[in-house]
């Protein structure tokens, strides 16, 4: 009981970091651009955040910052990707090297450093009394209320119940199509890889004032990449990706317990836990659900710049 | 697209010398921001610039150090290029790196006999670890259509963790004072100049193989074709996937053969941070070669020069980081120069 509920507690609390960004890179990847600089991406917001903090002693306005941050550096690969139409995978790798080195760089003065302010944890009246999941999921700071229930529910619905979300999937599909019947592609494709950023960089965020919380040279730790896989391993869907970034929570918080009560595995084979996992479930899918696979694919002009006048 | 009685248009493949020129164009652009940064944070550009070219070309032990460090961005380069001729994306090569040093320490470590043996079981151990790491993401991509790039790219992780857990654990130097590397390798790679060992010829000589090969071999054309149209090359009986696997696992090998002449030639033993970003800086080696084996051997020298810029700033208070963020602009400069130069501007005949 009480291992059970340390298990969902840091499993919520871990899996917060990649449903956040997975969200992110869905919304990017939906309107058919595939961001791989959520890595870079998430390095910039978690330096963004602890640096805010420092200056102003609030986690709310840490986490505004590496929203901003993250959408000014999306605004920038978006730019090149979507009307420059530049290499998506060039510049996206780009993304991840500027940001890993850049946060690296800024980060050196607050290495090592706990955050002076975090978020701390709000106890939802009534919900947080229910055995186990009360004080696992119903205890937590704000940031895993907005990111396990308020993000994913309405951009899932907004993705599948609205025409905005209609047009932003046909973006996604077929942008030739869209485009003849009207829609934006380019402003469509340009808006969510912002959002998308943002959302990333605020994983960064959520990383060094919810999670660790301090920030160190490679804090972030190829979670953006983990990130980049849960999305297709969610079939690139909104409510999915939260639930594949919590189930890798568990996976991260099984690697914690094991530590901490001393299994007889090194740590360094904990911690390659999450990475095996991520391998694992983006091959085992394919081979082990053939029925499944055009329910679970790729939108059809992923990754693919669309030209107006060639087609 | 119009502009006035200019049209810009797009033609089908892009020009080579438009393209080599958006590379220098890149490069100046990335060294002019990070002068200007260099200058905003109370530095002078030109004394520290000057600093540099100093202590890299100003004495033979600068140059030895920049032949030192071009070995593995050569290899690593080349492991990434040559992925490239088949369409593939190969940014493990980091952990490939690893992985042929954890396999070629294993040998150095405890197999008994002469130099020479030990040397030769190093080489095949380092070619072969690198080999089995890229090996699940190669049967995923050819049996499952599986991407490369994220399974290649999460496997670097686990290395990095792998030599971490046995150069600080069980193959710890328990004798010194050094309580996170290997003990000294028995067999190491011979110098022939300074501090330059054979690594130098052996990885220019290599990607002058893999050219020829790319170039003059049956296999070298299939591979060529495959990267350039799979479908066509599947229609007229190319066998796509033993390519993909065969290619793959080249990269791979590759990839961690410099990981061996690392340990082999240079560090001597094994521990943790071994590779400075090799595997990530060598997809930057064969972006501004365009995947070219031969062009990856100049690519790569002026990789290393920037990265042993990095390296003769870090006592004027700048990191290994600052390197890697440049090569990042630099990167995405010349994504966007590739595509600008695929563009034609033409006059409008009334």
């Amino acid at each position: 009981m009480d291992v059970l509920t340390g298990l969902l507690t840091t499993a919520f609390l871990a899996g917060g970091v990649l449903a956040l960004a997975a969200l992110g890179e869905v919304l990017a990847e939906r309107v058919g651009v595939v961001n791989l600089g959520v890595e870079g991406l998430m390095a910039l917001g978690a330096v963004t955040g602890i640096a805010t903090v420092t200056a102003v002693p609030s986690p709310m306005l840490g986490f505004l910052a590496a929203l901003a941050v993250g959408a000014l550096f999306g605004m920038v690969f978006a730019l090149a990707t979507v009307f420059l139409r530049a290499n998506q995978v060039l510049c996206g790798l780009a993304l991840t090297l500027t940001g890993t080195g850049l946060a690296a760089t800024i980060g050196r003065n607050y290495s090592g450093m706990p955050a002076p302010v975090t978020f701390e944890p709000v106890q939802v009246p009534l919900l947080s009394s229910i055995p186990i999941i009360g004080p696992a999921f119903f205890s937590q700071n704000i940031l895993v209320y907005l990111i396990y229930l308020v993000l994913p529910i309405f951009f899932s619905y907004l993705m599948f119940s609205t025409r905005h979300g209609l047009n932003m999937r046909a973006v996604g599909e077929n942008p030739a199509a869209a485009d003849a019947a009207g829609i934006p592609v380019n402003l469509f494709r340009f808006s969510y890889v912002t959002i998308g950023s943002a959302l990333g960089a605020g994983a960064g965020a959520y990383l060094t004032l919810a999670f660790v919380p301090s920030w160190s040279d490679g804090v972030v730790a190829g979670r953006g990449w983990i990130a980049v896989a849960l999305v297709i391993f969610a079939g690139y869907r909104p409510i999915m990706a939260t639930l594949s970034g919590l189930l890798f929570g568990l996976i991260t918080a099984l690697g914690f317990i094991g530590q901490a009560r001393g299994w007889p595995v090194a740590p360094a084979f904990l911690s390659m836990l999450p990475y095996l996992g991520t391998v694992a479930f983006i091959i085992v899918p394919v081979l082990a659900w053939q029925k499944m696979r055009r329910a679970m694919a790729a939108p059809a002009a992923l990754a693919q710049p669309y030209f107006r006048d060639m087609r | 697209m119009q502009l006035g009685s200019l049209r810009l248009q797009r033609l089908p493949s892009a020009h080579p010398g438009i393209a080599f020129a958006a590379r220098a164009a890149a490069i100046l652009i990335a060294l002019l921001v990070a002068g200007v940064g260099v200058a905003i944070s109370g530095m002078n550009p030109f004394e520290l610039g000057g600093r540099v070219i100093s202590a890299s070309f100003g004495s033979s032990f600068g140059i030895e150090d920049l032949c030192v460090l071009v070995i593995p961005l050569i290899l690593t380069g080349l492991a990434v290029a040559v992925g490239q001729q088949i369409g593939i994306w190969n940014i493990g090569a980091e952990g490939q790196f690893y992985a042929g040093a954890f396999a070629a320490s294993a040998v150095g470590l405890f197999v008994p006999g002469p130099q020479w043996m030990v040397l030769i079981l190093m080489f095949g151990a380092g070619f072969v670890g690198g080999m089995v790491w890229i090996l699940v993401p190669t049967l995923a991509r050819a049996y499952a259509n599986v991407n490369e790039l994220i399974t290649t790219l999460l496997l670097n992780f686990v290395a990095t963790l792998l030599v971490y857990y046995v150069s600080t654990g069980p193959w710890r130097d328990r004798s010194g004072m050094a309580n996170s590397a290997t003990p000294p390798l028995s067999a190491e790679v011979p110098s022939f100049w300074g501090i330059v060992h054979w690594g130098f010829p052996i990885a220019i000589g290599l990607a002058i193989l893999v050219a020829a090969a790319l170039a003059y071999s049956r296999w070298g054309y299939e591979v060529r074709l495959v990267g350039s149209n799979p479908s066509a090359a599947r229609y007229v009986g190319i066998p796509v996937r033993k390519h993909l696997i065969t290619v793959m696992l080249l990269s791979g090998g590759i990839a961690g053969l410099a990981g061996m002449l690392e340990i082999a030639g240079t560090v001597h033993r094994l521990q943790g941070g071994i590779s400075n970003s090799f595997g990530y800086l060598g997809i930057m080696v064969a972006v501004l070669a365009r995947g070219s084996p031969i062009g990856v051997i100049f690519s790569g020298a002026l990789m290393a020069f920037i990265l042993n810029s990095g390296i003769i700033l870090q006592t004027q208070g700048l990191t290994t980081s600052v390197v890697l963020a440049i090569t990042g602009f630099i990167l995405f400069l010349t994504a966007i120069g590739d595509e600008l130069s695929y563009y034609r501007v033409t006059r409008e005949r009334a």
